[in-house]
């Protein structure tokens, strides 16, 4: 279905650029180099633990934030030292921002009027198709203390949309809803975004908002882009350690190279021999690594069967519908014991006790193994 | 904000839900309750009360029911004097807040550090006796005073400019004054203001003016408001300013309260004024908490 999509569009320039942009907040160092396209009628999202910086990203994309060097293009044409009233993006803030003294009517007007672009007779009709389009029609009198979270965030949104911004950005807007209705939101704002074919670029630090809606996702850590692609192409390959802790379920194991080749590459972990995928980084044998398997992707057996390790059953949770096996790999107290935890959906055939040894293996392809890098604490039991 | 403190209380104290219980509940708004009832209800209570008796010409006050006192206030003379009054009151609120405001709007907007610094400036002159402050304006208004001296040094006038003992001198030393009430009250509420608002609205298009125009001051009415009434209320009983630099020459309720009590020695007439400034107030305030609460319902978001 991707694929087809991206055929339907044609060759172009980017509707957005950030070139090498930077930013400090005194010292402090808060965006390093961004260099980032963001295609027409995308939805981008930039996912990112907290104090990342990726509100402060979508602040200099809105004008609310100065940036100390790069620059910012939109439609090709650079908007940096524009202020945030001259440039044709709208965001739509985590706390809402509407006007407490203005009614929702107002409120959604205040774009139009202050920029002089409309009429009152084309307001009123306006309104209504954007009010139409979040689903709040017949609100157009109440003041916003008489509305709901998720209303006020209906109305936030029809508040950007009449504007018809080039891009809207959306900082964490879903945030403060409960889960039901947060996950109702987001079916919603998909739906919104392909209707008006608006440029979306979201700003989340949760891995499934990110994963459900994007198209593209940029993975950011401590200012810096780790991972720009699809949410399959990161939630598969990983492109390093950060993101592959970052985003899924993942045992994080580390490894020592022993036969490095092309795809599949063999490592020791915990004294025993197993198959991993390479991502393509020039491991050679006797490396340190970290092989990261979903902990989802793992079958248990009571025999040794391909690639397969064995390992002590620590304990076992049910916890409904899935189980989750506590296991620790090793042989003896040199290499000391991994631990891992499985998690399986269905009862596995192989019944096993605390105590239990038994085999825990994986496909290589749904591995991954990365480079060691430094600094970095392994989950090795002592 | 007094008055509010003590009805709460006496409120819950009247209810019927077990009087003891109540009462243990409320046993700490006592005191101040005591301290209201003696130094703000009984003297009010005595106001009212010596307004409507008559003095014999000793000036004491003789046990005798009239209402010749209020009769004697509805004079057009003395109906003037309260317009002055109500007039300077009024062009008080309105020169401390077109004044103020830029300055509580700057303050509230500085990094915390010379905010904190700006405020202790605000605050400063309070440390010195009002009194000394007025004639620090004699000295810098009077004929031979420090703006008189260096105009006629600078060869631009030849003779002293009259700044002295005009209705203009005592407004300009009412505002003075009072200026910090405003400052402050305006203050608060600028600094109260989601700032995501400020940032939505250059968002969504406008610019500065119309930023401020459309949200800012709109939202920060109540701080108006209540800056208007601790200015205008102070404004109409301050009578040593006017006595000082205005002169005597615009007769006010203040001045004229002050002489009635202690040269005419007739307090009933006194009192009677008191009371017609008293509802002056009230009435006043009454619009200002209205302004206030009007605006207040629609911000608890």
């Amino acid at each position: 279905m991707k694929s087809c999509k991206r055929k339907e569009v044609p060759v172009s320039k980017p509707l957005l650029s950030l070139v090498n942009l930077n930013k400090y907040f005194g010292d402090f160092h808060v965006l390093k180099d961004i260099t980032l396209d963001i295609d027409r009628g995308e939805f981008l999202t930039l996912l990112g633990p907290s104090g990342c910086g990726k509100t402060t990203l979508l602040r200099c994309i809105a004008g609310l934030e100065a940036i100390d060097s790069g620059d910012i293009l939109l439609n090709g044409e650079s908007i940096k030292d524009l202020a945030p009233n001259k440039r044709n993006v709208n965001t739509v803030f985590q706390n809402y921002a509407l006007f407490p003294h203005f009614t929702v009517y107002d409120n959604i007007c205040y774009g139009p009027r202050v920029k002089r672009t409309l009429s009152e007779g084309e307001l009123k009709q306006k309104v209504r198709e954007v009010l139409e389009l979040v689903q709040m029609a017949g609100y157009e009198n109440r003041m916003p203390h008489q509305l709901s979270g998720g209303q006020r965030q209906r109305i936030a949104i029809a508040r950007a949309l009449i504007n018809q911004p080039d891009i809207l950005l959306l900082d964490e807007p879903l945030g403060a809803l409960d889960l039901k209705l947060r996950k109702h939101m987001q079916t919603e704002l998909l739906q919104l975004q392909k209707v008006t074919g608006t440029t979306f670029v979201y700003v989340t630090h949760d891995q499934d908002e990110a994963l459900n809606m994007s198209d593209r996702i940029v993975v950011i850590n401590q200012g810096e882009v780790q991972q720009l692609g699809t949410p399959r192409e990161i939630y598969n390959n990983p492109r390093n350690l950060f993101v592959t802790e970052f985003i899924g379920d993942r045992n994080i194991l580390q490894v020592e190279v022993l036969e490095p080749g092309e795809g599949t590459v063999k490592v020791m972990l915990g004294g025993q021999v197993v198959e991993a995928r390479s991502a393509g980084s020039g491991l050679t044998a006797g490396d340190k690594a970290v092989l990261a398997v979903h902990k989802d992707k793992m079958r248990v057996a009571c025999e040794p069967g391909p690639n397969s390790l064995v390992a002590k059953a620590l304990s076992i949770h049910y916890a409904g519908s899935q189980i989750r096996l506590e296991l620790a790999v090793g042989q003896d107290m040199e290499t000391g014991w991994v631990k891992l935890t499985v998690i399986l959906y269905q009862q596995s055939d192989c019944e096993c006790e605390p105590g239990d040894s038994v085999w825990v293996s994986w496909d290589a392809d749904g591995a991954v193994l990365l480079p060691l890098e430094p600094g970095w604490q392994g989950s090795v039991l002592v | 904000m007094k008055g509010g403190i003590s009805a709460k209380a006496g409120g819950a104290g009247g209810a019927k839900r077990g009087g003891l219980e109540a009462l243990r509940q409320n046993v700490l708004a006592f005191p101040i309750l005591a301290w209201f009832g003696l130094f703000v209800g009984i003297p009010m209570v005595y106001v009212v009360v010596v307004s409507f008796l008559t003095r014999d010409d000793l000036g004491n006050i003789v046990w005798q029911f009239t209402l010749d006192n209020y009769r004697r206030i509805a004079d057009p003379v003395y109906l003037r004097i309260f317009a002055n009054s109500f007039l300077l009151a009024f062009l008080t609120g309105v020169v401390t807040l077109l004044v103020g405001y830029p300055v509580a709007y700057t303050t509230a907007r500085l990094e915390p550090k010379r905010r904190n610094l700006a405020i202790g400036l605000i605050i400063l002159p309070f440390w010195i006796s009002s009194l000394l402050r007025t004639y620090g304006w004699v000295i810098l208004l009077g004929n031979w005073g420090i703006i008189n001296n260096v105009l006629t040094a600078l060869g631009l006038i030849d003779q002293p400019l009259q700044l002295m003992y005009k209705f203009g001198t005592t407004l300009v030393g009412t505002a003075y004054m009072l200026i910090p009430f405003m400052i402050i009250a305006i203050y608060n509420s600028v600094d109260k203001l989601d700032k995501s608002l400020l940032e939505a609205s250059y968002d969504l298009g406008a610019g500065r003016w119309q930023t401020f125009f459309k949200i800012v001051l709109p939202l920060t009415i109540p701080g108006i408001a209540g800056g208007f009434t601790l200015v205008f209320i102070p404004a109409l009983g301050l009578y040593f300013i006017s006595d000082l630099l205005g002169g005597g020459q615009t007769v006010f309720l203040g001045n004229l309260i002050h002489t009635l009590v202690n040269r005419g020695r007739n307090r009933p007439l006194a009192a009677a004024f008191s009371v017609g400034m008293i509802v002056m107030v009230i009435l006043v305030v009454a619009i200002c908490s209205r302004v206030t609460r009007s605006k207040r319902e629609g911000f608890l978001l």
